[in-house]
């Protein structure tokens, strides 16, 4: 075919060569990645149990965040009920571990299916609307399931709620913090691992087309509202998976925790903790997750300040926005390259980072 | 038998006649260019073919089937490939992303299939990458693959945007405006290009273009459009010398006086 743009021949080996070379860089790349991650992953070990308890409520979190990257990150849908979903998947573990007595890996599953046909119903009615016409609408099913099936004390457990016991793996026992807390690191690593797999596949890929222009997706052959309602179940089902260890971690549901207005709240939270790490990529959840929950653990600490911490993350969720859209992914994105080109620099610029944050930290820590 | 047929398609917005008993058709591996002035309806046609508005009444027929209930993803299932005016792009995808996206309709690997990198999502994953690097060679876009459509000419984002809807594979191919806001040099590859397309693939094009020396190039047919009417159809001599085009173009006051 006669082609139409003058643009210079590109030799061969031009486009080659770049190419092997970043599969080299990605493998080392790929090294450094997993032995900061190791290194992360073992900061709670000094601080002990209560170390341990601060990475499993990260963990959770980033789950629950995972949820809000698909359906907000990926599909560009406001969705207000992430966290009334993970309150369903959490209720269905209470029940079938405490009240029809299965293993928790048989709940686990389970309840991430019982949000199926709630967020195939809820999406239904919703995803055709749009922007913050799809958030009240979401907010409000929200609120609805809130009074209903959380409401329904055969399923809830009534107003006391379940007791739910630790899993149990043969002799492994995950009542322990450090196991637990290794349970959940190892699950929320693999569920950022499949979310950033569904980037990269038909489905994803027509998610982020649906984010970025509705009519070209369409006149590219893309289902949009199947697209759409795809992401908000799979998202759904994310949520009602982190549910589930939302359930083992805080030992005991009682429905009250998912009704208005915490769940609204909490949803809000999560939509806000995606953002700071990074909205449409899947590590974004994971680091917004550790973000937030470790300073929220240090305000808390910090008795007198604690009333200002609302005031101070939002100020921080709003520098966000406007600088660093790409949320924390973006951040480290930018740092590592500037480490790489002006390595004294960037590498001073890490640590005055660091010494300030945990100078603050101190500081709030003292102060109360 | 014709690739596209319309029959008397009409369609008006609040009283005025947009499209009035429009009855279009083309053959296999014609290209066809639409005429007329601004408002005569040509894009209303294009959206009522692709399925972005639904006309009051007519039948769009693509290759003898009847098209017109059909939602526009569900068109281009079919083989009906549309561009807009305005380029419409995903901004926030890279061009070979982009493309990508455009592979949707020869992928089948599901959702979970992806997220546990499944054998079907590994072959689906190779074969939409195969599909994208030979159209970065067909259309020339290898040298911005990694750019997004912001830090490309506008020249260049309409090539995109063709090589997004080549990679459809369809049977018929509607181009609004292929060459407005494009350099000179390009409008003058761009005749060649459609005439390479069609006898690489086979499809069909049809093309609405203010750019009267491509239109007239290119086109082997012509159907003149004014006020959602067909005034005239015929070869590009046919109808550049038919007396109401002339009129719809240059006014029926400046023919009254010349005559």
């Amino acid at each position: 075919m006669s082609t139409a743009v003058e643009t210079p021949e590109v030799p061969e080996q031009v486009i080659e060569a770049p190419s092997t070379v970043a599969t080299k860089k990605n493998r080392r790349n790929q090294i450094i990645a997993l032995g900061a991650l190791a290194a992360l992953g073992a900061v709670p070990i000094p601080f002990g149990d209560y170390g341990f308890f601060i990475g499993q409520y990260a963990a959770v979190y980033a789950m629950l965040g995972l949820s809000v990257t698909i359906v907000t990150g990926y599909a560009g849908l406001i969705s207000l009920m992430p966290y009334t979903f993970a309150g369903l998947g959490a209720v269905m573990t209470g029940l079938i571990m405490t009240g029809w007595g299965w293993p928790f890996w048989l709940a686990a599953p389970m309840a991430a299916l019982a949000t199926l046909p709630v967020s195939l119903v809820v999406g239904m009615a919703s995803v055709r609307l749009k922007t913050l016409y799809l958030a009240i609408a979401t907010l409000t099913f929200s609120t609805a399931l809130g009074e209903t099936f959380f409401r329904w004390d055969l399923v809830t457990g009534g107003r006391i709620g379940w007791t739910v016991a630790s899993p149990q793996l043969g002799p492994i026992d995950f009542g322990t913090d450090l196991n637990f807390y290794l349970l959940c690191l190892l699950v929320v690593l693999g569920l950022v691992w499949m979310t950033e797999g569904l980037r990269t596949s038909r489905l994803g890929r027509a998610m982020l087309a649906v984010r970025d222009n509705e009519l070209e997706a369409q006149a590219l052959g893309i289902n949009v509202y199947k697209t759409k309602l795809a992401a908000f179940v799979l998202s759904g089902m994310m949520a009602g998976f982190g549910g589930a260890f939302l359930a083992v971690l805080l030992g005991n549901v009682s429905p009250g925790g998912y009704q208005s207005p915490v769940a609204e709240v909490t949803s809000i939270l999560l939509v806000s903790l995606v953002v700071i790490g990074g909205i449409d990529r899947a590590w974004g959840a994971f680091f917004g997750a550790i973000s937030l929950v470790v300073q929220s653990q240090v305000f808390q600490g910090a008795r007198f300040f604690f009333p200002f911490f609302g005031m101070y993350s939002a100020f921080f969720l709003i520098l966000f926005l406007l600088f660093r859209p790409g949320g924390l992914v973006q951040v480290s994105k930018i740092t590592t390259e500037l480490v790489k080109r002006r390595p004294v620099f960037g590498l001073a610029v890490v640590l005055v980072t660091v010494a300030l944050n945990l100078g603050i930290a101190y500081i709030f820590i003292r102060a109360s | 038998m014709s690739i596209l047929e319309t029959k008397d398609l009409s369609i008006t917005f609040g009283g005025i006649s947009a499209l009035d008993e429009v009855s279009i058709n083309v053959e296999p591996g014609e290209i066809v260019g639409i005429l007329g002035p601004n408002g005569a309806g040509k894009t209303t046609l294009f959206n009522v073919i692709s399925g972005f508005l639904k006309s009051d009444q007519g039948k769009v027929i693509l290759d003898g089937e009847e098209i017109q209930n059909l939602f526009p993803y569900e068109r281009v299932a079919a083989g009906l490939a549309r561009t807009f005016q305005h380029v419409k792009l995903f901004r926030n995808l890279t061009v070979y992303e982009n493309l990508l996206v455009a592979q949707h309709r020869h992928l089948s690997s599901g959702s979970f299939a992806a997220m546990l990198r499944l054998p079907s999502w590994r072959k689906d994953e190779k074969l939409a990458k195969d599909l994208v690097e030979k159209m970065l060679d067909t259309i020339n876009l290898r040298p911005w693959k990694d750019a997004r459509p912001s830090e490309l000419s506008y020249g260049t984002t309409r090539f995109l945007e063709l090589a997004s809807v080549l990679s459809l594979k369809p049977k018929i191919l509607l181009l609004d405006e292929p060459a407005s806001g494009i350099q000179q040099r390009e409008v003058e590859a761009l005749g060649p290009m459609l005439k390479g397309i069609r006898d690489e693939t086979g499809c069909a094009i049809v093309l609405i273009e203010h750019d009267m020396g491509l239109l007239f190039s290119v086109s082997e047919r012509v159907y003149a459009l004014d006020f959602g009417r067909l005034i005239a159809e015929g070869t590009p001599d046919e109808v550049a010398n038919d007396d109401r085009v002339l009129e719809s173009y240059l006014g029926r006051t400046r023919r009254d006086s010349v005559a």
